[in-house]
């Protein structure tokens, strides 16, 4: 069953032009010129309930403004959505109840106060009785690892131990999904991999769908089995991580080191990067064979150090940044 | 979950009756600042009851109003005032709320927007003006828990009116971009025109007491019933009150579809 769908969703902004200088300005004050920019336009996609699912892009792709009219606060321009079956600008309250939300940069909790007073608060704003309440908030308490800090002011908690309690405090109405939009921004990497274990533990467990916007790759490694990306307002890719990862396969990197200096030269295959006794190469698996490549090095000269790696998730998915539309399949 | 209206009704006075409470314990994390606040406005305003003693007693009366019904009208005004910023502290921070895209913490969580945001902050000197009007009450003759009563009733009507035209006001940010300079002069101009004898107003000026600037549903009206101990004015002003509510209400949901959200840090103090 579907949790989550876009069908040709499109949000335009209109924002102000003004060139520079006095003139420009003094023109803009009788005659403000606008010009329409497309955020988002015309994506589409269809998420089942329970999956999880990483939604990429560069800065200004448009994810954000993606998410915020998948959750009801943006109006789309065009097009449709649906969430747990509603429609989010229209029944934006009713949905709220269902759905839950972390912003890395914004914050539910309040700032002066302990997040047990926060967490009482969103308990009356969900309107969960008092005694589901607690059994909830002790649940996750436990299962964030939260509960000796939940009557520390917010403001003397670490980042990450304010994480902890945002997600642990959207999840108290036990929402069947989860939208996160940069979760572990400024994590250090144990916080970091603590909240990717919680993530991944909360979808097996309780069959949360958990859409994620992150330009931290391990972020989508580990929770995520599917990946949208999205470039200038469009999808550009919607596969799974595995086929994702084997992008990665299809190139590998080849170091080679010399005992001493000597002329590195292949047919066909220029290094990326050379030294008097060492280079480097991005070998295409489908052009050229690595077992015929490291016998030609080998047969070159002494070799010191010989090293083959997967280019990494990150170089894929820069990629496919870097190709934009191009890459669209 | 009861969706009768009681069931809705007792789950929005939960939600207000929590806002409420975390809004207090907030502020009381820092119990000198509280204090010094509270205090200062209630100073603040005794210089203004000051000033109003010696000017009426060399002029003997200034627009029809004596001592007694300048004070009145302080403390009416006052402690409304201090209500609505005691319960909807955001009702003066709206417009930069919307104007910096920070709604979106409000219109992620299943209550009314317009109701969460407003509610969520309370102004600490305005506990100092909700106070003050109480404390000027106890010193005026007469005395009494009729006059205490119907006091906190055209107090409660003017701090809704209040509410709605600041928040009104506010809600211009979502058409105009910042329009914190005209929000500012119409709260001001509501403010002081509440605070003077209709009377010295030129009378051609008086319609926009009871229409855009509705300083006579909070201080002239009010004062009339008080003086006169008129009950029966009390649920007209109500519903007065309800209509200056229901007009910012709708003002906010046709600006909500101009919001356009933001990627600001934010935190809830």
């Amino acid at each position: 069953m579907g949790a989550i769908s876009a069908r040709g969703l499109s949000k335009t902004f209109s924002a102000k032009v003004k060139p520079e200088g006095l003139a420009a300005s003094l023109r803009s004050l009788v005659k403000p010129e606008r010009r329409l920019v497309e955020a988002v336009r015309g994506v589409s996609f269809e998420v089942e309930r329970g999956e999880a699912v990483a939604f990429l892009g560069p800065n200004g792709a448009g994810k954000s403004t993606t998410i915020k009219m998948l959750t009801g606060i943006l109006h789309p321009s065009g097009g449709r959505a649906e969430v747990l079956g509603l429609d989010p600008s229209r029944r934006r309250v009713e949905l709220a109840r269902s759905i839950g939300a972390v912003f890395g940069q914004k914050s539910q909790l309040w700032f002066h106060l302990p997040p047990s007073d926060s967490f009482r608060l969103l308990g009356a704003v969900y309107e969960l009785d008092r005694r589901a309440f607690e059994a909830r908030r002790d649940e996750l308490a436990e299962r964030f690892g939260i509960r000796d800090y939940l009557d520390v002011p917010v403001r003397k908690l670490s980042l990450g131990e304010r994480i902890r309690c945002e997600i642990a405090a959207s999840l108290l109405h036990s929402p069947a999904a989860l939208f996160l939009d940069e979760p572990t921004i400024g994590l250090d990497v144990v916080a970091k991999r603590e909240v990717r274990a919680l993530l991944e533990e909360l979808r097996a467990d309780e069959g949360t769908t958990i859409f994620l916007t992150s330009h931290d790759i391990g972020d989508i490694e580990k929770v995520c089995k599917r990946a949208i990306v999205i470039h200038h307002g469009a999808v550009v890719v919607d596969e799974s991580m595995k086929d994702l990862k084997h992008r990665s396969l299809a190139k590998k990197l080849v170091g080679v080191k010399y005992a001493r200096p000597t002329a590195i030269e292949l047919p066909g295959l220029e290094p990326v990067k050379r030294t008097a006794d060492a280079a480097r190469f991005e070998v295409d698996t489908r052009a050229h064979r690595i077992e015929e490549l490291l016998r030609a090095l080998v047969e070159l000269g002494e070799v010191e150090d010989l090293t083959v790696e997967d280019e990494s998730l990150e170089s894929v998915i820069a990629a496919i940044y870097e190709d934009g539309a191009g890459r669209k399949e | 979950m009861d969706l009768s209206i009681r069931g809705r009704a007792r789950a929005y006075a939960t939600f207000l009756g929590a806002s409420f409470s975390a809004n207090l314990k907030s502020v009381l994390e820092y119990r000198a600042n509280f204090l010094l606040q509270v205090f200062g406005m209630m100073l603040n305003n005794a210089a203004f009851a000051l000033f109003w003693g010696i000017l009426i007693d060399r002029t003997g009366g200034i627009g029809g109003y004596s001592f007694e019904d300048v004070m009145v009208v302080w403390a009416l005004v006052s402690t409304a005032f201090g209500l609505a910023h005691v319960v909807a502290g955001n009702v003066r921070s709206l417009g930069d709320i919307a104007v910096r895209g920070e709604l979106d913490v409000y219109l992620l969580q299943p209550k009314d927007a317009f109701v969460n945001v407003l509610c969520s902050r309370t102004v600490v000197s305005a506990w100092g003006d909700f106070l003050y009007g109480y404390l000027v009450l106890c010193l005026l003759p007469g005395l009494s828990a009729g006059r205490l009563l119907l006091f906190s009733l055209l107090a409660a009507e003017g701090a809704l009116v209040f509410a709605a035209a600041f928040a009104a006001a506010e809600c211009l940010a979502f058409f105009l971009g910042n329009s914190r300079s005209l929000s500012e002069a119409l709260h001001e101009f509501l403010l002081s025109f509440s605070l003077y004898p209709e009377k010295v107003f030129d009378p051609g000026m008086r319609w926009a007491f009871y229409t855009i600037l509705p300083s006579g549903f909070i201080a002239f009206v009010p004062l009339a019933a008080f003086k006169a101990m008129d009950w029966g004015l009390v649920p007209i002003l109500f519903l007065v009150a309800a209509a200056y509510m229901a007009a910012s209400y709708a003002l906010f949901r046709a600006g909500l579809r101009r919001y356009e959200s933001g990627n600001q840090m934010g935190t809830r103090l």
